[in-house]
């Protein structure tokens, strides 16, 4: 089986800071894998593992910056996926849900195939949860979300998903997009030999061609309106038990 | 200008289709299940055959929306909706803003990093498509008349078989309507220790809540309990911070609570910044001796 796992590059969000001014100060925030993406590669390596000459390659659409961290590359690439395919060019970075997934298209294209891509399921910075879906409806193929555990079976693959009320068992015909929830597969840190390893493996970092226009603007990014509150702390618990008492 | 809402609960039609009127003359509500009515101008349903998942709806829906035509796309955040939404956002060449807490003058405000910060967003193109956090309209105000038309199902070339389903059982957690509610953090490092919570629980009549990691790494929690992004906005009048650090991701689910009460052992525990009264040590000297002073 053929897997495909599109994985998002975000800021480290326990590194952006409010500003005094209410804008958001992103310098000291280092660009990581968002976090559920982890989770869809390692699902992906499961299923391969489970599936005798599977393959699992990694693809990305992201800044001209993210695409030269090497650190960052070897992260992604030394997590089970035996190749690295990047879009990296700040025309392409942090587009919309419809135009990465024209970007991820490509890529697609570039990876030779698919028969299943994997997807985590929202990203880090806006959790939309629509780039799978959109990737799907720009490879006209089935999608379905929310996937807790998928097995391979011939043509298709077998999923079960969780709804609100329900675990639902869905039949999904094969090439098809999924998007994992991250119970699905723990992802683990990388050893030192994959790390290593990591290096050797292929990795493709191209910029744009004609790139993808955005169809949704970002107009502003701001820090939250914060409630004032007292911060009155204490160490010694019969004062602090006092207190609370004295305040309900 | 028309609106064209996409729900599968009632309360959602209600509260859509109320929003969708202060932004359009027109609303049309395309519901899953049975109709509801009175909320918009047409009600059009659409009926799940066996066998199939509200995901593949899409074909049905995208053509219903070329018949109808509207500026405006409301959609309910439910699993099968965003699937459904995504499609007929990708028919329509766009992209849908999502969870979006206002709009105005067609820039839409939503949370960014899970309430580190908060994002204004706009679509180029000729029609807006927004799925909306609940309770970002009310629902009372929805007007509407009665008309309903069930939508023939399109299945697609490539369809989802559904081949089975199992109920969960239901949940007997109710962070919405709780007057107190105790959060639990990764300072509960073993399952006994919540013992000391649920105590806590029990004396202030609260509910238990937790962050992140207890849902998802150890599973000592119901998905229902879990506050912050993906989790739920609560405004109980106490929320106790127990053993959690107060990172944004979280304190967003509980900023509008009326009085915050945290413990953390970490004095420069972000939390602490946000509470209203801390007690900076061990959870297991403060919440046995505050359990005791609530009795």
């Amino acid at each position: 089986m053929k897997i495909v796992v599109p994985c998002k590059v975000v800021a480290d969000d326990k590194d952006i800071v409010a500003a005094a001014d209410g804008s958001l100060d992103f310098s000291k925030a280092k660009p990581i894998i968002s976090t559920y993406d982890l989770n869809a590669i390692a699902a992906a390596a499961e299923l391969a593992k489970a599936n005798e000459g599977s393959s699992v390659k990694a693809i990305t659409v992201c800044s001209a910056a993210a695409g030269a961290n090497t650190k960052l590359r070897k992260d992604i690439i030394a997590r089970g996926t035996e190749e690295l395919l990047m879009t990296a060019d700040d025309a392409v970075a942090d587009l919309d849900a419809f135009a990465t997934a024209a970007e991820l298209k490509k890529l697609v294209e570039k990876a030779g195939g698919f028969d299943l891509i994997v997807c985590g399921d929202g990203s880090a910075d806006l959790y939309a949860k629509q780039t799978g879906v959109q990737l799907a409806a720009a490879l006209d193929v089935p999608y379905l979300s929310e996937v807790i555990s998928v097995e391979a079976a011939g043509e298709k693959i077998v999923c079960k998903r969780m709804l609100a009320t329900e675990v639902e068992t869905v039949e999904v015909p094969l090439p098809a997009v999924i998007a994992v929830t991250p119970e699905i597969a723990q992802a683990k840190p990388n050893s030192m030999k994959d790390i290593l390893a990591a290096g050797k493996k292929p990795q493709l970092v191209e910029a744009a061609e004609d790139p993808a226009v955005a169809v949704v603007e970002t107009v502003a990014i701001k820090a939250p309106a914060q409630a004032d509150r007292a911060c009155q702390l204490f160490e010694d618990v019969d004062e602090f038990v006092a207190a609370v008492k004295a305040a309900l | 200008m028309k609106a064209f809402v996409l729900a599968e609960t009632e309360s959602a039609a209600r509260e859509l289709c109320a929003g969708a009127r202060t932004l359009a003359d027109e609303v049309v509500l395309v519901k899953f299940g049975a109709p509801v009515t009175g909320v918009a101008d047409m009600c059009l349903t659409v009926a799940v055959p066996e066998g199939a998942v509200a995901d593949d709806a899409y074909v049905t829906v995208n053509a219903a929306f070329d018949a109808q035509g509207a500026s405006v796309v409301l959609a309910e955040p439910a699993a099968s909706i965003l699937s459904v939404v995504g499609r007929l956002a990708a028919h329509l060449g766009t992209a849908a803003i999502t969870d979006i807490q206002s709009v105005s003058d067609g820039v839409a405000t939503s949370m960014y990093f899970g309430g580190v910060g908060v994002r204004e967003a706009k679509a180029t193109g000729d029609v807006a498509v927004y799925t909306v956090a609940a309770g970002t309209f009310d629902g009372s105000a929805a007007t509407g008349g009665d008309a309903v038309e069930e939508l023939a199902w399109q299945a697609p070339a490539s369809a989802l078989v559904k081949v089975g389903s199992e109920q969960l059982p239901p949940s007997d957690v109710n962070l919405q309507g709780a007057d107190v509610v105790i959060g639990c953090g990764r300072g509960f490092s073993q399952e006994d220790d919540l013992q000391m919570a649920r105590d806590l629980a029990a004396q202030t009549g609260g509910e238990l809540a937790c962050t992140r990691p207890l849902t998802e790494g150890v599973d000592w929690f119901p998905r229902e309990a879990y506050l912050g992004v993906s989790g739920q906005i609560i405004a109980p009048k106490v929320y106790f911070a127990l053993g959690l650090s107060g990172q944004m991701q979280h304190m967003v689910g509980v900023a509008k609570a009326g009085t915050i009460i945290a413990i953390n052992k970490d004095k420069n525990a972000p939390v602490f910044k946000q509470c209203d009264l801390g007690f900076v040590g061990d959870l297991k000297t403060a919440l046995p001796a505050l359990t005791n002073a609530l009795a």
